[in-house]
């Protein structure tokens, strides 16, 4: 028998809001965390036996308010392996935190909470048809994800959860003027308002270019803000480093997803129009000014976890460069540059909560010895950055050399100038890891007593750079196929 | 002539919307600035009762009651009560300019407005109407005079207050431009999380940080803690202070 979209749909929400309950009434750590940890796993299976059985893009009746196409599935598949894996990772680090006092007991099943409904957000943001559903549903991510931020007793997190809560709304408030602006578009040339993205994407091309460009102007406005793009990105980097490992991954690899996934759906429409180029020009221009301002920020950062940090909103940047250039190939490798750059993330701040485990900071004056005492995060940590940078044979390296040479053919100014923000980002990532790793101890003996990090918190690392370095030598052709239907589903040509 | 009163009426509640958020700006008492959005949203709820009286569409009353219950009851109570565990009754420091030197610029920012939507609205047709155009016009104003008041002032409750004007500019835009279904109420909505989740982000702020206010109360201790230790420095931030104003401290690392 085969399930129908409607059925897996509202399996979603059924298995996650269960999971939810379960975890408010559930009383060990043990028991929350394998809730945590079924959840994804069980949204990842559902997701594959819709790409495996469905004819897709599906959509679910009543006003098509929801559908799924590959795009959203590839996200909700992205999403679901680091939800997973920060699940299973957080464990032994939260209980570590609370030890420490960094949180209070009290707060553990919030944590999970928002984690779980969190994942369902996320997942249902990926899976809306409508601009104002999704809108909506990018909000409430704004939401959880703050509480997660906020969750350690210190009074730095509220500082940054303030500022992350402030700039994103205020910037997702421009984006509502912008949907206002499309319903109304629509509505005096069809007669019937639409949000529908799948309406939008037949209707584009009647509708008037110039108003279509301010409101994908307008909505650009709050999805940049959720994936951090310059000059909206002042909340990401004090997010990331003071929120709990586990999630920094999830806000480096899910949320700011989330905001790009917006910008993409928003490109779809316009690229059916004759502002394409328009649009090029405007989405390579704040791509770059973002790899700038990251890179040159990048340089002098004493904080392990902001460098991190500002080498997402370079990443980013570079993923608006790719998706400027509209071509089918540049579009292709940005969808796979995506999943390639949340999988080294999610290694690289799962190596530094080890590290910030055992010094009780990520900051450069704190970290000493680390080889000798934790031989095993300084070499995962190595290992992500030399992927992240894009060495070849990590999967960062194809996606970044298939967009230069796509950048090189749209103008040789913008190849150089990308080569030359990568140097900048590499050097930044080179010296502060020689910085960091070449400090000892004077006699040698160190008064820090090891912190001794468990297998599940080392699992999921192994698992993550695994992926990165199989993908960078392997391409699996059925990644190939769906990231080709992706393409062809948005109408890039 | 009832059309013609019923412009009359629209246009003086536009300028009052427009007048209540000029006073956000420039006022310094925190429970005056909450009073004025209230006020301000009364005003909003008053103008969709009146074109639904005009146009009839049953949908207008319903966001009419929605923005009544809301904005005008439900929210300023919860800003008073947080109000009053913050103990803290004024907002006098600025960033980057003093009240009137901003009220200075959001004229500026009102003639930019008109400037640069005429040709996008004129284009929806808007400009048969010039009491529609007007209303789009000021709602847009809003959302940025708003904005500078999220940037300007150093508290994180009027920092509320700035974002909560925004959305009542939001709502103006949307109640000019087209009747929307369903999607101005969701706004809403989504507002009042936003509210609560600030709410319980400023609560766990008073919780954990206890003695932080009191030290920040304190500047000569504050000195002397920020002088002694690095670590000590780390910590000191006071949870009701805007996010910009943690910005120096919070960089350091």
């Amino acid at each position: 028998m085969m399930l129908s979209l409607t059925t897996v749909l509202s399996l979603y929400a059924i298995i996650g809001l269960a999971v939810t309950l379960l975890t408010v009434v559930a009383k060990s750590h043990r028991t929350i965390n394998a809730l945590s940890i079924i959840l994804p796993a069980a949204y990842i299976a559902l997701a594959l036996y819709t790409l495996a059985s469905n004819v897709l893009p599906n959509y679910l009746l009543g006003g098509n308010y929801f559908f799924m196409d590959h795009l959203g599935i590839y996200e909700v598949l992205i999403s679901g392996l680091l939800f997973l894996l920060a699940a299973l990772y957080a464990k032994s680090y939260i209980e570590r935190s609370m030890e420490i006092g960094e949180m209070s007991p009290n707060n553990l099943k919030l944590f999970y909470v928002a984690f779980n409904l969190l994942l369902v957000v996320i997942t249902y943001a990926f899976f809306s048809n409508n601009l104002a559903l999704f809108w909506i549903l990018a909000e409430l991510t704004t939401a959880f994800s703050a509480v997660l931020v906020v969750i350690l007793n210190a009074p730095k997190n509220i500082g940054a959860a303030l500022k992350y809560v402030f700039i994103t709304s205020t910037c997702m408030l421009f984006s509502f003027i912008g949907l206002i602006l499309i319903f109304t578009l629509t509505q005096n040339n069809l007669g019937a308002g639409t949000l529908n993205w799948s309406t939008l994407m037949t209707v584009a091309s009647t509708l008037s270019p110039g108003i279509l460009f301010a409101s994908f102007v307008f909505t650009f406005v709050g999805f940049a803000a959720k994936s951090g793009i310059v000059p909206f990105h002042a909340w990401l980097p004090s997010a990331h480093s003071k929120a709990p490992a586990p999630v920094s991954a999830i806000l480096s690899g899910s949320i700011t997803s989330v905001g790009i996934y917006g910008i993409i759906r928003m490109y779809a429409v316009l690229a059916q129009t004759s502002e394409l180029p328009k649009i090029s020009y405007f989405l390579i221009a704040f791509g770059v000014i973002s790899m700038v301002v990251a890179a040159l920020t990048m340089l002098n950062q004493v904080n392990l976890k902001k460098l991190i940090g500002y080498s997402t909103i370079e990443n980013m940047g570079f993923l608006l460069v790719g998706l400027g250039l509209g071509t089918p190939v540049a579009v292709f490798w940005t969808l796979f540059y995506t999943l390639a750059h949340a999988f080294t993330k999610a290694s690289l701040f799962f190596s530094a909560g080890i590290l910030h485990h055992q010094f009780e900071s990520v900051r450069l004056d704190h970290i000493k010895d680390a080889l000798k005492l934790q031989p095993f995060a300084s070499w995962t940590l190595i290992l992500g950055a030399v992927a992240i940078i894009g060495m070849p044979t990590s999967a960062i390296f194809l996606p970044k050399l298939f967009i230069l040479l796509q950048a090189g053919a749209f103008s040789p100014y913008l190849l150089f100038g990308l080569l030359i923000v990568f140097l900048f980002a590499t050097a930044a990532i080179g010296v502060f890891l020689i910085k960091m790793f070449s400090k000892r101890s004077e006699d040698g003996a160190t008064e820090l007593k090891q912190f001794n990090a468990p297998l599940s918190m080392k699992l999921p690392i192994i698992i993550l750079l695994a992926a990165v370095f199989v993908l960078g030598v392997f391409f699996p052709q059925q990644l190939n196929d769906l990231l080709k239907t992706i393409v062809s589903e948005l109408g890039i040509r | 002539m009832i059309i013609a009163s019923f412009q009359n009426i629209m246009q003086i509640l536009i300028v009052l919307i427009l007048a209540a958020a000029a006073i956000i700006i420039v006022k310094r008492d925190i429970s005056s600035l909450v009073k004025t959005y209230a006020a301000q949203s009364l005003l909003l709820s008053l103008m969709a009762v009146l074109l639904f009286i005009e146009t009839g569409s049953i949908s207008l009353l319903f966001l009419a009651v929605i923005i009544l219950v809301s904005k005008t009851i439900i929210i300023p109570i919860f800003m008073t009560r947080i109000l009053k565990r913050l103990n803290i009754k004024r907002d006098v420091e600025f960033h980057f300019l003093s009240p009137m030197l901003s009220l200075f610029v959001s004229v500026i920012i009102i003639i930019l407005v008109y400037i640069s939507f005429s040709p996008l609205l004129s284009e929806l047709n808007l400009f048969n109407s010039s009491l529609f155009f007007l209303g789009a016009t000021v709602g847009i104003a809003i959302v940025f005079m708003g904005m500078m008041v999220i940037f300007t002032r150093k508290q994180t409750i009027t920092n509320v207050v700035g974002y909560l004007t925004m959305e009542n500019g939001v709502v103006l835009f949307s109640l000019f431009l087209t009747e929307l279904p369903l999607l101005v109420e969701v706004l809403i909505a989504v507002d009042l999380i936003m509210i609560t989740l600030l709410a319980t982000i400023l609560a766990f702020g008073i919780d954990s940080t206890i003695e932080e206010f009191h030290n920040r109360l304190n500047p000569f201790q504050t000195n002397r803690k920020q002088s002694s230790s690095e670590e000590a420095e780390d910590d000191d931030f006071l949870p009701v202070q805007s996010f910009l104003d943690n910005k120096n401290r919070e960089d350091d690392d």
